[in-house]
């Protein structure tokens, strides 16, 4: 009778080249989150706004009396405006946790340990919240601009706001990087996600409450840029070519803003993602 | 059967001048040392810089001054070479929500595995380590021997050629660390090199003869374990003894010429012996007969290394 080798079998398949190791990263988070009905029920909740304003579409194409509804630039522009509650609570959802729950495991030594750069494991871990908030952002926006189209049985309005399919992916991917880059950057300062969550949302209304403060008094909104909400917002008008939001803010202060919180966020993921946590 | 083995007679890890300083605080303190292939001890008291040795060995930390190489390679901003590389770190690790066999698999991802080959990598990871059984199981219900043998078993799944296990005793019970270190020696005789850190001489010799001694940051002596063997044993060696039954315990020990002294804790008991190698083994035999109860975890403060490595450096 032959007798087999029960030893350790050195694999001899085939393996993924260097560099590759973020997507491991990336799909094991994104299937984790997509495994918990709770959070599938929420970005089920946040495709909402779409349907209503698909019905609105509808109902402006076939309905002549409707066509007070009618779509316009703005209307997109403010798509991501109802979003904007979806994107924050599913920010927190995914993304508190990113990084703190690695930390509090004491992951992040044997992270990195095997052939992942720090690069790659940011990478890895932005794509994770990146998919969840472009699914509630970008798609639903584009969804909307092709219904929009297939309603309408026209072109007209497509050719008329070409802009359109820009700036819904410009502004995507403005809102949707500084929500995470943000979030992520919060998330390796902790080792609690609840904390990471009260941070992120704290620097969200308190810098929106700080603003709203001095506005009342000074009646200017020469200020607006402390507040990261407002920042964004008057990106997004100026991307989707609308009216300044707070015209004594010029646009380019807000945009530097918005820049300069995810650079300081990535220089805090630089710093503070490490395997070995150093205390000089 | 092919083997990824570092038996050549080049080092394994060749360190240069090196030296890491954390703000005023010295870890590693200009050290010029080859590591052969096989199996090599590291051993010195808490806080001589082997934990900072094996980060700096393993890309974790950036050497402030000095060069390292592993496997012939620089180890700093290397990530090819950490696929040649299987690190126990001393701290526990884990998702305590995934099972054993959920974490390795996914670990090994990281090293290019494709999902299916993932699962059979720690398959035959978890069967290395003879936790095969409780693969299935979440990793929060581990015991502590458990858990560091599904450690070593994250460390060797990739199939590298070095090895770099940082206390991987520490807390086991009696059974537990005979298996581990029968494992140490297994994959010793397999071809691969192994550097094990300890503070704890007794669990060195049971892998091997080859030790690098630190202390105060620095490569105080390196070779034979049995050069150093007599001045460990002029001092006598504590143990510290967790168990259901301490006073069965304290009963069993008291009965033996070695043991000098015995204190006894509410739930455990603190043994001074002046032979470890004889206590350690009756020990393991008491623990798997369990005529004193269940022995659980075991650990030695490092204050007879300390006498011996004061004696060295003066």
């Amino acid at each position: 009778m032959p007798i087999h080798d029960q030893g350790y079998r050195h694999y001899g398949g085939h393996r993924e080249a260097p560099g590759r190791a973020w997507t491991v990263i990336a799909s094991a988070g994104i299937r984790s989150m997509a495994g918990k009905r709770k959070f599938l029920g929420l970005l089920l909740l946040a495709w909402l706004p779409f349907l209503v304003e698909a019905i609105r579409f509808y109902l402006v194409a076939n309905f002549p009396q409707a066509s007070i509804l009618a779509a316009t630039r703005e209307s997109y522009r403010e798509f991501f405006d109802y979003q904007a509650v979806f994107v924050f609570f599913i920010t927190i959802w995914v993304g508190a946790g990113l990084i703190a729950n690695d930390k509090r495991a004491n992951a992040l030594q044997i992270y990195l340990s095997k052939p992942l750069t720090r690069a790659e494991y940011v990478a890895g871990k932005v794509s994770i919240l990146v998919v969840f908030l472009l699914l509630v952002t970008w798609v639903p926006a584009m969804l909307l601009l092709v219904l929009h189209m297939l309603f309408q049985g026209s072109l007209s309005f497509i050719r008329a706001n070409l802009v359109l399919f820009p700036a819904i992916t410009l502004f995507s991917f403005v809102y949707v990087l500084l929500a995470s880059f943000t979030v992520l950057a919060l998330s390796s300062l902790s080792n609690s996600s609840r904390f990471v969550a009260i941070l992120y949302a704290g620097a969200i209304f308190f810098s929106d409450g700080v603003y709203g403060v001095l506005y009342a008094v000074t009646g200017s909104s020469a200020l607006s840029w402390i507040s990261l909400g407002a920042n964004l917002r008057q990106v997004g008008n100026i991307v989707f070519r609308m009216k300044p939001l707070y015209p004594d803010t010029p646009w380019q202060v807000s945009l530097l803003m918005v820049i300069g919180m995810i650079a300081v966020s990535m220089l805090i993921l630089d710093r503070r993602v490490r395997g070995v946590e150093v205390v000089s | 059967m092919t083997m990824a083995t570092s038996t050549d007679a080049r080092p394994v890890v060749e360190a240069e001048h090196l030296s890491k300083w954390y703000g005023q605080v010295i870890g590693i303190n200009d050290v010029t040392v080859s590591v052969p292939a096989g199996v090599t001890g590291l051993l010195g008291p808490n806080g001589a810089g082997k934990s900072t040795f094996m980060k700096l060995m393993t890309g974790q930390l950036k050497p402030s001054q000095g060069v390292i190489r592993v496997l012939g390679e620089p180890v700093w901003r290397n990530p090819a070479v950490f696929s040649r590389i299987g690190l126990c770190p001393d701290q526990d690790s884990f998702y305590d929500r995934m099972s054993g066999t959920e974490w390795l698999a996914a670990l090994v991802r990281l090293n290019g595995y494709d999902e299916r080959r993932a699962d059979e990598a720690a398959r035959r990871a978890l069967e290395a380590v003879d936790l095969v059984e409780a693969g299935g199981k979440k990793i929060g219900s581990y015991s502590k021997g458990m858990r560091q043998r599904v450690k070593l078993a994250q460390a060797v799944i990739h199939d590298p050629e070095l090895l770099v296990l940082d206390e991987p005793l520490a807390g086991m019970d009696p059974i537990g660390r005979r298996r581990t270190i029968r494992l140490i020696r297994e994959w010793g005789r397999q071809g691969k090199s192994l550097l094990v850190s300890s503070h704890i001489l007794h669990e060195i010799e049971a892998m091997t003869s080859s030790i690098l001694l630190m202390h105060n940051g620095r490569i105080l002596a390196e070779g034979d374990v049995h050069q150093i063997r007599e001045l460990i044993d002029e001092h006598p060696h504590t143990v510290y003894v967790k168990g259901e039954d301490p006073r069965r315990l304290a009963r069993a020990f008291l009965a033996e010429e070695d043991v000098l002294s015995l204190q006894l804790e509410q739930e455990a008991v603190i043994v001074q012996t002046a032979r470890p190698d004889a206590f350690y083994s009756r020990l393991t035999e008491l623990a798997a007969s369990g005529e004193a109860g269940a022995v659980g975890e075991v650990t030695s403060p490092d204050d007879n290394l300390q006498a011996v490595f004061q004696y060295l450096v003066k």
